[in-house]
């Protein structure tokens, strides 16, 4: 029909999800909470896949590259290291925002509804929804930096 | 099922994986030393205690379920034709239950299948 | 007082391949909103410049659009709190593009209407032909109040990041709306409401990013309704006298 008839639709597809762009605290928390999510189950898969390798014995019961010590020497490196790291920033940032999703979505700590105000502050966004997204990063940052430590300080 | 079954799934296996992945880097990084915790026979003693054994279990069912559900939640906001729905279903159930079997058979044949270290 | 550079994305659907940004230069005084720029710009410079507007007062809710980047109101947002010497303005996000500014709010209305914005009585007699007025306490008023001044702008729509991708969910708009009347403790109706709202495409797309309370001119804080209402569907009941309400609509109803 109309030559311009797709672009017309205008639905912002997945840049909707991804771009926060523009928009509030809580909008970035949603797109990381996505990616994270994502993120985590791919090392999960990937995790059911390195374990597996236990059941090929320590050295020697089994053909070699299908043992623990084939597998271990193939991750524990640095670089094996730097995606544990990351690894632990993602899932703490994850959990810790997933239990302030689950509480706001049960509609807990959002506050009443009443009389409203100019300039309009939207309740729902408060200081807990902001202190509760902070806390999400300095854990996961905290989990981080000990994770760091843990692997690549040379203490243990 | 009634979607708001699904979310309080979705949300109890958060907080129990919560729980779980929590003990589980404890237990990997704090408890014991990490390079302890991913030897050998430390692997093998937790697999062969029975409270260890079925912990693993669970937060394998626990994050698998949960993992897989909120794809399941990502690719039905995604698109809404009818084949992508019931397909994206179909998928989600068939990556759990290959993803827990495979992952309880590591489990199972830690124990019984005659590994040693 | 400088002057203004105001970016308008001009789209023709009907001519035009693809949209395409043109600059007009706006004389700037202190307070001008945007609309009024928009206004200018149409009067002496392009007729052809498409908008739609009605009571510059943020009333009516028509002149929804993106303003640098974010869905406003053109005649609620001054250029001065902005900030710099350029404005962009280009049409909501998820609505079809009838002509540059303005947009489609057709489908939007539909969602809106899909949740039964209205009281509903389960005596069919009674809601067509009520024997009383129906009253409200000044503190039940006060817990639906703030969605009641939802003008449907359409503007928490259009930042959704769900609506973004998903054409089946209803949006920030109706589901806050369905919280406004479910809530209401002269309403009936709210099992009827949940019902349809506990669905694969319903209430749960929702993940709380929170971008429609932050866009609402009004302060309705969709975003608010809409979790308080999932805590309803997740336990099936309305909010308010939940036993009586739910078990009163769900008798048989001999008359339509």
């Amino acid at each position: 029909m109309s030559v311009g008839e797709e672009k017309a639709k205008n639905r912002r597809g997945l840049s909707g999800w991804l771009n926060p762009y523009h928009y509030n605290l809580e909008r970035w928390a949603y797109v990381f909470q996505r990616v994270t999510g994502l993120g985590i189950l791919a090392y999960v898969v990937g995790h059911l896949g390195d374990t597996s390798f236990f059941v090929g014995g320590p050295t020697g019961t089994g053909p070699s590259s299908s043992t623990w010590a084939f597998m271990s020497n193939l991750v524990e490196n640095s670089f094996g290291h730097l995606i544990l790291v990351l690894v632990v920033l993602i899932l703490v940032f994850h959990g810790t925002n997933g239990i302030r999703l689950i509480v706001s979505e049960l509609g807990l700590v959002l506050g009443k509804p009443g009389a409203i105000e100019y300039p309009y502050k939207a309740k729902s966004l408060g200081a807990v929804q902001k202190a509760a997204i902070g806390l999400a990063i300095a854990l996961a940052l905290v989990a981080m930096v000990w994770t760091y430590l843990i692997l690549f300080g040379g203490t243990i | 099922m009634r979607e708001s079954r699904l979310m309080l799934i979705q949300y109890t296996t958060a907080v129990l994986a919560v729980a779980l992945v929590a003990v589980h880097l404890l237990m990997q990084g704090i408890i014991t030393p990490y390079s302890t915790a991913i030897s050998f026979s430390t692997i093998l003693s937790i697999y062969r205690s029975w409270f260890y054994a079925i912990f693993l279990e669970a937060l394998l069912v626990v994050v698998l379920v949960h993992g897989f559900n909120g794809l399941r939640i990502i690719l039905h906001e995604w698109k809404q034709t009818a084949p992508w729905s019931r397909w994206t279903d179909i998928g989600t159930l068939v990556a759990i239950v290959a993803t827990v079997a495979y992952g309880t058979r590591t489990v199972i044949l830690a124990i019984f299948g005659g590994v040693s270290g | 007082m400088t002057d203004l550079r105001l970016a308008i994305q001009r789209f023709d659907p009907s001519r035009d391949p693809k949209p395409r940004m043109v600059e007009y230069t706006v004389p700037r005084r202190q307070g001008m909103t945007v609309l009024e720029a928009l206004l200018f710009a149409r009067d002496y410079m392009d007729h052809s410049i498409g908008v739609r507007f009605s009571c510059r007062q943020a009333s009516c809710g028509s002149c929804g659009m993106k303003i640098n980047g974010r869905p406003r109101l053109a005649c609620y947002t001054q250029v001065d709190e902005l900030g710099g010497d350029s404005v962009v303005a280009q049409p909501m996000d998820n609505y079809a593009i009838i002509k540059d500014l303005v947009t489609d709010l057709g489908s939007f209305f539909q969602k809106h209407a899909q949740v039964t914005p209205r009281l509903v009585r389960s005596d069919a007699r009674e809601q067509d032909n009520p024997t009383k007025e129906y009253l409200i306490k000044p503190d039940e008023l006060s817990k639906v109040l703030q969605f009641t001044y939802c003008i449907k702008c359409g503007l928490c729509t259009s930042a959704c990041p769900t609506v973004a991708t998903d054409s089946k969910f209803p949006g920030p708009q109706a589901l806050a709306q369905a919280y406004r009347y479910t809530a209401d403790v002269r309403d009936q109706g709210g099992a009827e409401r949940i019902e349809s709202l506990d669905s694969e495409h319903g209430i749960w797309r929702c993940h709380f990013a929170g971008s429609c309370s932050y866009v609402c001119p009004k302060g309705v804080d969709p975003a608010l309704g809409v979790q308080l209402l999932k805590r309803h569907v997740m336990s099936g009941k309305p909010p308010h006298l939940a036993e009586e309400a739910s078990k009163e609509y769900r008798a048989p109803q001999t008359q339509t």
